[in-house]
């Protein structure tokens, strides 16, 4: 009984934290489903998990499905970076890839929009 | 029987083979020593001793083959190439020496070769093992079975977790072999001397050993089995409502129930191996097989839960981790609330639309009725407004969209949470002309 006592109170306690195992995405820059007024140089996604570098993608396109990104993405810890070209007024797709170093993969889309609000 | 089958039952092999592999080393080294010392005297001590090794080695065999599958459909998942370009283009490599998990699958095969290196003197014909390979082989069994750590649900977060959780699952998988990984190996022991093959008190000896070990086992496997449960369930309602919570329910009682025996077995059955011996030794061989069953049986839900997204993000999964192939996906992020929009096919013609629903926790958000509406990229096109319908998992579907021409669409969510109270969300989403 006093373990079973012992074994609710330390799950009680467990359940003031939670926290992540797979990479989702957290947040992005630009935001996600955001409009921002001046073309970025780059896009940004944080996640919630470390990166395999070897195994993690992502890809912009524009409304045509024409890549405008510099090619190769940039992993760090949890963030994945990818530059991008001139990118004119216009809406924009952010496909990624992500391989957790758990070894689990998600993968996910966003649009953002270059332009006036 | 699917991808996902194969590798809970490649997994569950893995696991249990690296259990017996370190096990048998740890009975070896900690529990046996009574028995070699008086090796002169034991008739049974040459069969048991060539029992022990022949495990050792089957054990460690199976352990590398599994590995080796379970290296391979990693490197497949993880490369989403097929089987024979895995293997004819190098993935595997890049996965041993690029990656955390191919990293440490390369360290346990090097702890796997020296541990094997050690089998001869740690095995002898007619002495007790010397010290030092004693300690080397523990060491390696140590990092043989501790490295499966980096094939879980423990590795990957930053800062203190970083550090804490991976400890914590390391400990547990050596504490874990120390207990059911050297069980099976007391069978043989208590039926040799039931057989009058062993001396009845250098296997007393033995079990008070394996009791001993067993207490600081069980001790660490519930301090470290707290810990890990801390970072991947995180809250009671994600125990009792997720089936991985519900999984890892099951896997806590049969640990309860285990100790249970192991505490008859210690505080009932091993004091009477002083007196009536034979009797006791029977209901403790008994008692450790059937110990020995719900250890495989916990390695058999451990093999699932691994698969399986932990409890703790279980929501998050369903947002990002499963956009269906060819859909058009949002995530709408404000401070309010947030909205993941699927829609399917993500080209031009007729659709279908998922919206969920989180708070700015990302907890799903109750909504009495949600409207969608899709506005067309042409300037002055017509929007069409729907009701969305809630379906058994809460999220809420449009059937039959009409989705007129390819371009950038706006859809709006409206989410009514109360009588005056509106989350509207609204964000462009790419629909691609029909292919």
């Amino acid at each position: 009984m006093r373990m079973l006592i012992a074994v609710v109170s330390l799950f009680l306690l467990a359940s003031a934290s939670a926290a992540e195992a797979h990479a989702f995405l957290d947040h992005a820059s630009p935001l996600v489903g955001s409009t921002v007024p001046t073309a970025p140089h780059q896009v940004s996604l944080t996640f919630t998990q470390n990166l395999e570098a070897a195994f993690s993608t992502v890809e912009v396109t524009d409304a045509n499905g024409v890549r405008v990104d510099q090619g190769k993405a940039q992993v760090s810890g949890n963030t994945m970076q990818i530059g991008l070209k001139a990118l004119p007024p216009g809406s924009y797709k952010v496909q990624w890839h992500a391989l957790s170093v758990d070894t689990h993969t998600t993968q996910g889309a966003f649009s953002f929009r270059v332009g006036a609000p | 029987m699917d991808w996902h089958d194969t590798m809970i039952y490649v997994r569950a092999v893995h696991f249990a083979a690296c259990m017996l592999t370190a096990g048998v080393v740890f009975f070896t080294v900690f529990i046996v020593p009574p028995v070699w010392a008086d090796s002169d005297f034991v008739k049974g001590l040459p069969a048991f001793r060539a029992r022990l090794l022949a495990a050792a080695w089957i054990s460690l065999a199976v352990s590398v083959i599994s590995g080796a599958l379970w290296l391979l459909f990693t490197a497949q998942s993880m490369s989403g190439e097929p089987l024979p370009d895995v293997l004819s283009q190098g993935v595997i490599w890049t996965v041993l020496t690029r990656t955390e998990f191919g990293n440490a699958w390369l360290l346990r095969l090097v702890a796997g070769g020296l541990l094997a290196a050690t089998f001869a003197g740690l095995f002898p014909a007619q002495r007790r093992p010397a010290r030092a390979i004693a300690s080397v082989a523990v060491v390696l069994a140590a990092v043989f079975v501790g490295g499966l750590a980096w094939a879980g649900h423990a590795i990957g977060a930053s800062g203190l977790e970083g550090t804490i959780h991976p400890a914590a699952d390391v400990l547990h998988l050596i504490a874990a072999a120390a207990w059911i990984g050297t069980l099976p190996f007391l069978v043989p022991l208590f039926a040799a001397t039931e057989h009058g093959a062993m001396p009845m008190a250098l296997v007393r000896a033995a079990t008070l050993r394996f009791s001993a070990l067993g207490i600081v086992s069980v001790g660490t496997l519930f301090a470290t089995g707290v810990v890990n449960s801390w970072y991947l369930v995180g809250s009671i309602a994600a125990l009792t409502e997720t089936f991985y919570g519900k999984l890892l329910l099951v896997k806590v009682a049969l640990f309860f129930g285990m100790v249970a025996i192991a505490a008859v077995n210690r505080l009932r059955f091993t004091p009477r191996l002083m007196g009536n011996g034979i009797a006791a030794f029977r209901q403790l061989r008994r008692n450790a097989v059937i110990e020995t069953l719900g250890g495989a049986i916990v390695v058999g839900v451990v093999a699932v839960l691994g698969t399986l997204p932990p409890a703790s993000h279980a929501h998050h999964h369903a947002a990002y981790g499963a956009v269906p192939k060819g859909a058009a996906f949002v995530h709408i992020h404000t401070e309010e609330g947030m909205a993941d929009v699927t829609i399917k096919p993500g080209h031009t013609g007729e659709a279908h639309a998922t919206i969920r629903l989180w708070n700015g926790d990302f907890e799903s958000l109750d909504a009495r009725k949600v409207t969608v509406t899709l506005t067309p990229p042409t300037p002055g096109g017509k929007a069409a407004t729907r009701i969305a319908v809630q379906d058994a998992d809460g999220a809420w579907q449009v059937n039959r969209l009409d989705l007129t021409e390819p371009g950038n669409w706006t859809v709006t969510v409206d989410a009514a949470l109360g009588p005056d109270s509106h989350l509207v969300l609204d964000a462009p989403i790419v629909i691609d002309p029909e292919q």
